[in-house]
């Protein structure tokens, strides 16, 4: 990774890492404190994170970006509450999810964050339509209800008229709206994007990256998981990764 | 905006039927062997209790045509279940004419006394045989009607035609056959056959009461009891008959009669723990077939519950396939919210639904096959209700018990592991 690809204003004091305040700071829709990750390989402890501690206040778009095996995407599978630190606790919308179990998670999971995955991750025998109604489905809102969310969600990302078509009969740029569809249709406190324009071509890629721009401008808060600078570049504020610890956070917009 | 909680698992459950169901059209050749796995075992226990349920009505229509108001004094047992049982009763004084008379005069409770005797013989007419066939003396003439057999054609003897030892008889059906080449009844009657040797006047022709377990109950010849004495001699222990008008007088009957027969053989027993006669009512047959044949039927029943197993197992094979294979559909699922239970039901309810599905089928293929059996047997075929309804909720149940496990593993399964599979 080059910093030189990158302009980036200078670090400045209007959002620091707070590493050492304990609490969360009821303002902030996600704080995390000291947090660490530690996997057990065979007898060896490997710290996937160590003492991560920043915070995200709501209606923000932030990226998390740094190279592979840099921690980043654990950091996003603790952020989308798909995983618990070992250490140090997480504040999200505040609730502290640190000491969730499975099925609090889940809820968690269903209520306040919305999932983009780079491959889609749509259930290939359903409908866009049942796709997006999904969340709502284990949510447990009603039928009648449920379809007019997601028709709703589906016409924000101009997939109106593709309702009634399975993922593939859809393009990839499609096929991602409709899984951004499915991330939006329960109001989710974050849009937690991992890789979101991973598999797709430059043209699309952009395309998607614009939808983004415009989901923040109507107040979504949202996390892009990546790698590309220029797609970090979209957002307004880039956490950079490394060994499993922030290198740089920055305000670059 | 967020519902109540049953709406939601009601909604969660539809989800998980809709998937399940989708999931089974998907794979339509692992739903049929599936399927065909649970087919089978519902199809063995529907045909096999079905048969057993036609078996046992058979047999208690067929004994109880006696009816349940008819009781037995004899000195052996009509069925000996021992060879302890066969000496004792062996000792026994034989129960003799007298005793019918003592129990005739004594007993205010019985209706209808009679005595009968049996024999096996060849009987002839012409050139034509028919062997083994039980030679019945009785008497009075009511025996008939204690016996439950009517005449279809001719005449019973009178009274006095009985007493007076003659050479006369009633025929069952199958003399017909065997003697008569099928020839309508009415060409029997005044017919002359000979058993043992001896001529007998056919006076009548009986009712058919049909067969049981192969046996025919029609290969009879009734002759006055005057008449078997004559030609079978008079130191053969006999049968007394005894019928009440109804069942609530059973048990005084059987005590009267009790009472009278004690009193006859008095000290004259040398063991002192037996009567010196059995009393019996029909029921002693009905408690043979049960006690014969209750191992049999759970033998069977257990065979037939042992395929149902092998269904189940069929399908707890087929559901983690079907688990690995969605591993990433589960993981997509656990992403967005669904909680182990979610996973858990929906699983729950593809083993489920495809074994209920199984179920009734097995069960429409079971009464089938058990049509074609009882057919065959020629016996009453009892299509239940309660044991189809019984089959589909065994198979049910039998879905959930397979389904547990893979279901289970689905729940538990990590979201990011389940994630990153294809």
């Amino acid at each position: 990774m080059s910093d030189a690809t990158l302009t980036l204003t200078p670090p400045e004091s209007v959002i620091t890492p707070r590493a050492e305040v304990n609490g969360h700071d009821p303002k902030m829709l996600i704080s995390m404190r000291n947090i660490w990750k530690t996997y057990q390989m065979g007898t060896e402890a490997v710290h996937a994170l160590h003492g991560v501690s920043f915070d995200i206040p709501r209606g923000e778009y932030i990226a998390i970006i740094g190279p592979s095996g840099s921690g980043k995407s654990t950091l996003m599978n603790l952020i989308g509450c798909l995983d618990t630190a070992t250490q140090g606790e997480y504040w999200l919308n505040g609730k502290n999810v640190s000491d969730m179990d499975d099925d609090e998670l889940a809820r968690i999971r269903n209520q306040e964050v919305g999932f983009v995955f780079q491959t889609f991750n749509l259930l290939a025998r359903a409908t866009a339509l049942h796709n997006v109604e999904l969340p709502l489905i284990y949510g447990g809102v009603g039928a009648s209800q449920r379809h007019e969310m997601a028709k709703q969600a589906l016409h924000s990302v101009d997939l109106a008229e593709r309702m009634t078509h399975k993922p593939n009969e859809l393009s990839g740029g499609q096929r991602q709206r409709v899984a951004i569809a499915r991330a939006l249709v329960n109001h989710p406190s974050i849009l937690l994007a991992d890789e979101p324009t991973g598999a797709l071509d430059s043209h699309t890629s952009m395309e998607i990256m614009d939808l983004f721009e415009r989901l923040h401008s109507e107040g979504n808060t949202i996390i892009v998981v990546t790698h590309e600078h220029d797609i970090a570049e979209r957002a307004h504020r880039v956490i950079s990764i490394r060994d499993g610890q922030i290198e740089k956070d920055e305000r670059i917009r | 905006m967020r519902k109540s909680l049953s709406l939601f698992r009601l909604a969660a459950i539809w989800e998980a039927f809709r998937v399940a169901t989708a999931s089974l059209r998907a794979n339509k050749l692992r739903t049929a062997l599936t399927l065909i796995g649970i087919i089978v075992g519902v199809t063995a226990v529907i045909a096999v209790v079905t048969i057993i349920k036609g078996l046992d009505q058979t047999v208690a229509q067929t004994f109880s045509s006696q009816g349940s108001t008819v009781f037995t004094v004899s000195k052996n047992p009509q069925i000996i279940k021992s060879r302890e049982e066969f000496i004792k009763s062996n000792r026994r004084k034989d129960v003799t004419h007298e005793d019918a008379e003592a129990i005739s005069r004594t007993c205010t409770a019985c209706w209808r006394v009679g005595i009968a005797a049996n024999a096996v013989e060849t009987v002839k007419y012409n050139d034509q045989k028919a062997e083994n066939v039980r030679i019945r003396g009785v008497d009075p003439i009511t025996m008939f009607d204690i016996d439950g057999v009517s005449i279809n054609v001719g005449r019973i003897w009178t009274d006095s035609e009985g007493a007076s030892g003659r050479e006369i008889c009633v025929i069952g059906p199958d003399m017909l056959k065997n003697l008569f080449n099928d020839a309508p009844a009415d060409r029997a009657v005044g017919q002359e056959i000979r058993i043992d040797g001896r001529p007998y006047l056919v006076l009548g022709v009986l009712e058919p009461l049909g067969s049981i377990f192969g046996f025919s109950r029609d290969n009879v010849v009734y002759i006055p009891y005057s008449t078997y004495q004559k030609a079978y001699g008079g130191r053969r222990s006999l049968v007394v008959f005894v019928q009440v008008h109804n069942t609530d007088q059973l048990e005084s009957a059987e005590d009267q009669v009790r009472t009278v027969m004690r009193n006859r053989r008095g000290h004259l027993t040398e063991d002192t723990d037996d009567e010196g006669f059995a009393l019996e009512t029909q029921d002693v047959f009905l408690n043979l077939y049960s006690s014969a044949t209750s191992n049999i039927k759970w033998v069977t029943v257990g065979v037939a519950g042992i395929s149902l197993i092998v269904g189940g197992i069929v399908v707890m094979n087929i559901m983690l396939v079907s688990v690995t294979e969605r591993t990433k559909e589960i993981g997509i699922r656990k992403a967005i919210g669904a909680r182990r239970k979610d996973i858990m039901t929906q699983f729950l309810i593809e083993a489920v639904t495809v074994a209920a599905l199984g179920g009734a089928i097995g069960v429409g293929t079971g009464f089938g096959l058990a049509y074609l059996i009882s057919a065959l047997i020629g016996f009453p075929l009892l299509v239940n209700v309660m044991s189809a309804v019984l089959g589909v909720a065994m198979s049910s149940g039998v879905g959930i018990i397979s389904g547990l496990w893979p279901a289970w593993r689905a729940a538990k399964l990590d979201p990011i592991e389940a994630l990153r599979s294809e």
